[in-house]
């Protein structure tokens, strides 16, 4: 689409001017699999008369992410929160009340432990990485830590084998929360067998898009097992429960949209390898703003576009997420507030976090995925630029 | 007795010797499903409209729909009925036990137990199969927090009689309605009872959106923190909440919604005469009762449940069960075991549960949906005509196997 750049500051959305995109761009992935395939799969299920309960195609994709990810055990979920939930509650140590995690992180963590029954207790980031790391995570084991939830950060991964050797020194139960790392590799290994489990979700704004779901990989024959009878009420057989459980199965019609959207894999991530590349090429010119680049020698799905604004950006972080988003370009800051700074009515266990707090203001994600194009990030950028030119204007208009 | 139905022959029966009935297993829920020239479209249209969740325009127009229909004030749509039991007692925001029946499926207990509360079960009266409201009143005198009542198997409760115990005692009163959609107390639907109704969309019931469910209310404070709860997607004002669940439903699950719910009307009329076949064809067979509706003016007839008296009948639930499932009935066993049979919930201390322990032996549910018809139905009721006559000899066969299966150990 041709746009009309903006050449002055009555040209801003918020000063009056048009917007830059009528219909908005955002940060989510919304990738479109073929509906031939769709379609396709769907005929199994149909045929079959089964529309869930473990049904042939949920069995199907849990064997083919399996594969995928290189590890024996793939169990679906209804989303990748109750994953994580029903995941937390199996492999926390019994009697032990904390889950070590990250503060700067998604912001629904915090709910996900309390609904199994820890306390979160947060722990700093590495600055390199901006996920946690042995390092971060040691000072806060101790005779209460039921498990530390690593999460892989948006952009490359963290540390999972130092914290692997840190959980296993300590006898402690490690759990990867690795919904941004779907497709990445780290020393060569798949992200998916790192701990005793990673959780992954199919929510159509990640890398595989099954409308709503989630899924475990493990090498854990038992753990698979309980989980597969825990998100089906415990039901081990048609009259025996076994333990607490909940409702967390996928159904069949997400099912089908997750297989459509892994046949697509490859050829999306080649997609999103061009999408990067405008970003890289368009940004490289821009002082102030810094892309955090993916590690190419790892396998990477380039799916996410992630900013650091660094001390030559005029603006604040809030100002350009402002203007951005009155743009129809809907920007969102990275991990903000961390959740250490948000109140909540349940525990939580919070020191002083100088560091979190101070890369929770700096960093932005830009739009990305199946419906915004070159040129989108074009304009993306020079708006980005734009702002840059005009920023003493803007900081006076806006004050 | 039709003898018709009934074969003289030795091996009369699956479990005597005969090939099953059924070559290919006779499912027991609703599963009634859109056609697939509608899916296509449905999907082809949600492909080109490229919105796949965080309440989309599927998920805002079922959710209109099924208000209008429930004549109610909001009907929240979530990804199934547990979670949304979960929700509601989140947003009820109280603490200790909740009163409920132990005669309902596991999920009810389950559902609370997430929301921190212990269930604390109540017995039930064996002509309603919902609980007894005399030890409803004790139990809430001993000090809970809120009522849950179950409406099973497209019955209702006597709506006034409950509410009085529970305003008697001021606690809230919500509804696991998993069974009630499109059930009707003097007229007035289901969903609009209490302070909140927990509806289930699960394929086997009888509006299907795969998995699903949608939780009614005419609260809007309530409705507001329940959609709070359930994601920040769909909410009409930001609100404080305890913490949030991600309970959404997709637009494919609204998608299939939307289709089945245009069919809803002929489907209930169809199960209606599926379960009239059932009760025509087994009124003069002793010992088998097919429960109707007590309090219900309108029922959704989903499910087709057998109370088996077995000095009448001549076999148990049991035996029964598994006489059918050689013939590829897949009849199920509800509720078995009773929910404060099954952990964790066998830990706390019972209260006298006489009646649900002696109902969990006997009920059975057969299938009755979008997999059978009247000729299915009609093969099912000489099964169970077949069974009657023959059991002095099944009884003899069963014993007989597990007497070879002891030997075995």
């Amino acid at each position: 689409m041709k746009r009309a750049s903006k050449q002055a500051l009555g040209d801003l959305h918020l000063h009056g001017g048009p917007k830059l995109f009528e219909i908005p761009i955002s940060t989510s992935n919304l990738v479109r699999p073929d509906v031939e395939r769709f379609l396709a799969y769907s005929r199994q299920f149909y045929d079959a008369g089964q529309y869930t309960n473990n049904g042939p195609l949920v069995q199907e994709l849990e064997r083919r992410l399996a594969a995928f990810h290189q590890v024996s055990h793939c169990v679906s979920f209804s989303n990748g929160f109750w994953a994580l939930v029903l995941a937390i509650r199996c492999l926390a140590l019994p009697s032990k009340t904390e889950a070590v995690m990250p503060s700067l992180t998604y912001r629904r963590l915090g709910d996900v432990v309390n609904w199994a029954g820890l306390v979160p207790r947060f722990c700093e980031v590495d600055e390199r990485t901006l996920a946690i790391s042995a390092e971060t995570a040691a000072p806060h084991l101790g005779s209460k830590t039921a498990l530390i939830i690593g999460v892989h950060p948006i952009v490359n991964c963290c540390d999972a084998a130092g914290l692997e050797h840190l959980a296993q020194t300590h006898s402690i139960p490690l759990l990867f929360d690795g919904v941004e790392s779907v497709f990445e590799t780290l020393g060569g290994r798949k992200i998916g067998s790192f701990g005793q489990a990673e959780v992954f979700s199919l929510h159509a704004s990640k890398l595989i898009n099954g409308f709503e779901g989630g899924y475990l990989t493990t090498n854990d024959a038992d753990l698979a097992e309980r989980l597969s009878a825990m998100r089906g009420f415990s039901f081990s057989g048609p009259d025996r429960v076994l333990e607490l459980g909940t409702n967390a199965k996928l159904n069949e019609m997400h099912a089908a949209m997750a297989l459509a959207s892994l046949d697509d894999l490859e050829a999306q991530v080649d997609r999103n390898h061009e999408r990067y590349r405008i970003y890289q090429r368009h940004l490289a010119g821009l002082d102030g703003i810094r892309l955090l680049t993916f590690d190419e020698s790892e396998q990477t799905s380039y799916k996410n576009i992630v900013v650091e604004l660094t001390e030559a950006w005029p603006l604040s972080r809030a100002q350009t997420v402002r203007h951005l988003n009155a743009e129809g370009i809907l920007a969102r800051a990275y991990y903000s507030p961390p959740l250490h700074s948000k109140p909540t009515d349940y525990p939580v266990i919070a020191g002083p976090m100088p560091l979190t707090e101070r890369l929770a203001e700096r960093y932005l994600l830009l739009p990305c995925g199946h419906l915004t194009s070159l040129g989108d990030i074009e304009a993306v950028v020079d708006f980005l630029r734009f702002l840059k030119i005009h920023s003493q204007a803007i900081l006076e208009a806006d004050a | 007795m039709n003898a018709s139905f009934i074969s003289s022959a030795n091996n009369a029966l699956a479990i005597l010797g005969a090939p099953p009935t059924f070559g290919e297993p006779l499912p027991v829920g609703q599963l009634y499903f859109p056609t697939w020239d509608a899916y296509e479209r449905a999907f082809r249209e949600l492909f080109a409209r490229q919105y796949y969740t965080n309440q989309g325009p599927l998920a805002d127009r079922l959710e209109v729909l099924l208000a209008e229909r429930m004549k109610v004030k909001h009907a929240i749509c979530v990804t199934n009925a547990t979670i949304g039991l979960s929700m509601v007692a989140d947003a009820l925001g109280i603490e200790g036990s909740v009163v409920m029946p132990s005669f309902t499926f596991v999920a009810s207990a389950q559902a609370m137990v997430w929301s921190k509360l212990r269930p604390a079960f109540c017995d039930i009266d064996p002509q309603t199969h919902h609980m007894n409201l005399e030890q409803l009143d004790r139990l809430l005198a001993q000090g809970a927090s809120a009522v849950m009542a179950v409406n099973l198997w497209g019955d209702t409760y006597d709506m006034p009689a409950l509410e009085e115990v529970a305003r008697r005692h001021g606690v809230p009163l919500f509804f696991d309605s998993a069974h009630g959609f499109g059930c009707a107390f003097k007229g007035k639907p289901l969903g609009g009872f209490g302070k909140a109704e927990v509806f289930s969309f699960h394929a086997t019931k009888v509006m299907s959106t795969g998995e699903g469910g949608c939780i009614t209310t005419d609260d809007d404070d309530f409705a507001e923190r329940l959609r709070n709860i359930r994601s920040s997607y769909g909410v009409r004002a930001q609100i404080k909440v305890y913490r949030t669940a991600n309970g959404r439903m997709s637009e494919a699950q609204a998608a299939i919604g939307l289709l089945n719910l245009e069919n809803i009307d002929d489907i209930i009329e169809r199960n209606g005469r599926l379960h009239q076949c059932y009760r025509d064809g087994l009124q003069s067979l002793p010992g088998l009762t097919v429960r109707v509706p007590t309090h219900a003016d309108k029922s959704n007839w989903q499910y087709l449940i057998l109370e088996v008296s077995p000095d009448e009948f001549g076999l148990s639930r049991d035996q029964l069960h598994a006489v059918l499932q050689k013939e590829g009935v897949i009849a199920r066993r509800y509720f078995n075991p009773g929910t404060h049979r099954c952990p964790p919930f066998d830990r706390i201390s019972p209260t006298l549960l006489q009646e649900t322990d002696l109902l969990c032996d006997r009920v059975l549910q057969l299938p009755l949906g979008a997999k059978t018809d009247e000729a299915i139905v009609g093969r099912i009721v000489g099964l169970l005509q077949t069974a009657h006559h023959f059991a002095a000899r099944i009884r003899t066969t069963l014993q007989e196997a597990d007497r070879g299966r002891e030997s075995m150990r």
